[in-house]
Order: structure tokens, then sequence, then C-alpha cells
């Protein structure tokens, strides 16, 4: 009988046992400002736990079988691929395939930009202004970087619209739960 | 209901009702949507054209609307003043700077139906950039309308627990340093 479910991803409901890796993880402390250079490493014990329904496959998301039920909203998928200032653990790291890999880098861009992923902001030098106050404005599904996209100032006529691009092709790919398709171009 | 009295069962079909929306991290075109479909009356099977049965909407929270995509620097508002040389092309960004109640204003007039009756029911209408409301409108409202969209949850707002619970997918190598 499988185990309760003890959580649920955003874009689907599964039941998934829990599991810890049986070895521990290094984080490093920062360095310490002495003369010579040691850099102090604390390994972390994680307890194990139970298997994943696909252990022989090579990527992580196709041994959990999670290939097409991700979406930008199932952070707490996201924030295991993710340095702690935001940006890619690099492929050859988490064992990830090249498809998935790039799923997942624009699922996190896309949480970064919805504001999703708070703490993972990069580190300002100290004592910087920031010129002008950037406008909080809120947004989700964003493709494109915010400084790249220019206004569509002729939309044209219905037979050669310029549409607006709404979340990634590369997306395409999950499960629909729903009867209405997803829309790409708005 | 059969129970009721047929004055009451008139005043109740026939009364203009109050809807609440609340437009924070939501699409204004879903709103719109929901606000025309009110404001005509469509929502009621006793539904004219002529008969004037739309109910008021009354729109909060406008300033923390959230577009899709990236259509605030994408989205092209146009006007022209009638002299020349005054046509204006204004992105929805600086729109939403300028004046906070003119996207949503300007989705649900877009919805309306193209007649004289267009004007009435958007001064039906009634929209806040932020949580105040007036305490007359306040007190007339009748029914709060669920939100079109889902807000998802921020990394921040899980608890430990459900950080816990959720299995990690991938076992870091031991020499490698995490930042």
């Amino acid at each position: 009988t499988p185990a309760e479910p003890d959580f649920t991803l955003n874009y689907c409901s599964l039941a998934l046992p829990v599991v810890k890796p049986p070895q521990g993880t290094l984080v490093s402390k920062g360095l310490q400002p002495c003369s010579e250079s040691t850099i102090e490493g604390q390994i972390i014990e994680i307890p194990a736990g139970p298997q994943p329904p696909n252990p022989t496959a090579q990527c992580p998301i196709y041994r959990w079988n999670l290939q097409h039920k991700y979406n930008y909203t199932d952070v707490l998928l996201l924030s295991q691929f993710i340095r702690s200032d935001g940006g890619m653990l690099p492929r050859r790291i988490t064992g990830l395939c090249l498809e998935e890999h790039r799923k997942i880098a624009i699922c996190v861009q896309m949480a970064h930009r919805a504001g999703l992923l708070p703490d993972h902001k990069p580190k300002l030098p100290e004592g910087h202004v920031p010129k002008r106050p950037k406008p909080q404005l809120n947004r989700y599904l964003t493709r494109w970087s915010i400084d790249s996209v220019k206004p569509i100032y002729k939309r044209g006529l219905k037979w050669c619209k310029k549409r607006m691009d709404v979340g990634h092709p590369a997306l395409r790919s999950n499960v629909q739960y729903g009867v209405k398709p997803l829309h790409i171009k708005h | 209901m059969s129970s009721f009295s047929r004055s009451a069962q008139q005043w109740a079909t026939f009364a203009r009702s109050w809807f609440l929306i609340d437009a924070r991290m939501q699409p204004p075109g879903k709103i719109a949507t929901m606000c025309s479909v009110r404001l005509q009356g469509k929502h009621k099977p006793i539904y004219h054209a002529l008969s004037d049965c739309g109910d008021h909407v009354v729109v909060i929270n406008t300033k923390h609307i959230a577009f899709s995509g990236n259509k605030w620097e994408q989205k092209v508002y146009s006007s022209h003043t009638g002299f020349p040389g005054g046509f204006k092309q204004v992105t929805a960004a600086q729109l939403h700077l300028k004046d906070p109640k003119a996207i949503v204003r300007l989705a649900v007039y877009g919805m309306l139906p193209r007649n004289l009756h267009r004007r009435t029911m958007m001064q039906r209408l009634h929209i806040f950039p932020e949580d105040e409301l007036p305490d007359d409108i306040r007190a007339n409202l009748t029914e709060e309308l669920p939100q079109p969209r889902e807000i998802p949850r921020k990394l921040s707002e899980y608890t430990q627990e459900e950080m816990d619970a959720f299995p990690r997918l991938w076992i870091p190598p031991e020499d490698y340093k995490m930042k």
C-alpha cells in the first residue's frame, strides 16, 4: 500500500513517499579571516528514506516520474536545483538530462520573474543604493527578460496579428488536466 | 423559492446587487470578463438587453494586478487627443504608474456591448486601487466573487514541515561545494 502523501505539487497531486539521501551534503561556511586560507566544510548527515519509483533512470526527474508534471509554481522542486543566489546548478552535478535541465532552467527563470523565490536574490555589494526605484509590477509566465522586450506599437489585423508570448513552448508537452488547451500566444 | 411571498420573491428577483472582486495578483482580462457579465445582467435568467437588469460591481486592489507574459512592456494603450500630432501611445506599465485604475477600466469598457447602455454600465462599475472603500459602498456589498486565478505560493510561505516532507530528488557528491 502506498504511503500517505505528506505534500502535494502545485501542478498536480502525486502521492510520493518521503526520502532523504543516505550520504551527507557538503555545505561550506564562509572564509575565516586569517593568514592561511582554510575552508571549513560541514557535512550534514541526512537520514535515508524510501527509494524513488523508477531507480534505474539516469535523470532525477525520470527517477521520480515527474517528466511532464511540473510547472513554474512548483517552487519546492525547483529550489533543489538552484544556488543560494538564484543561479542553476551545473548539469554534471545534478545529473539531469539536457531537456529537463533546460525546462527546469526556464521554470526557474519564470519563478524568479514572478517573485516566487524571494530569498534567492544575488548579493548586492554593501552600501549599494539603486539609482531609480524599480516599479513593483506583478507578473507571471514571463518568457523574455524585462529589459529586452519592446512595446508592440502596431498590433496588426487578425490575419497578421503580432501576438504577445506567454509561458514557454518547452513546457507544451506538460500534462493538461483541464479541457482548455494551453495558449502560448495571447 | 416557493416559500417566499409574491412581493418578496419579486423584490429578490429584480433587486440590483453589489458584487465585490479582489483583483490582487489576478489578470485584468479575466477580472474584466467577470465584471462585464455582471454589469450587463447576463448572469441572471431574467436577462433582457432592454430591461436594465445589470448589477453594481466593485473592484479592489487594482494596483496589484498581474499581467501574464511580458504584457507590461509589450501591451500598448493608444489614444488621440483630437488635435494634430496628438496620437499618444503608452505601455501598460507607464499607464499603470500614471493611473492604477485605468487598465481595468479600459478592459471592462472594451468588453461591454457597444451601445448607449455602456456608459450607464460603466457608471455602475466602481474601481479602487487599494483595499480602502467608502463606507456607503461597503454597506451595499452583497456578495464576493471568487478569484479567477489561483495565486501560487512563494518559497518563503511554505512551512518547514512541508519543505522537509518534499523528497530530495538528487544526492549531491560529497566533495561539491554548495554556495
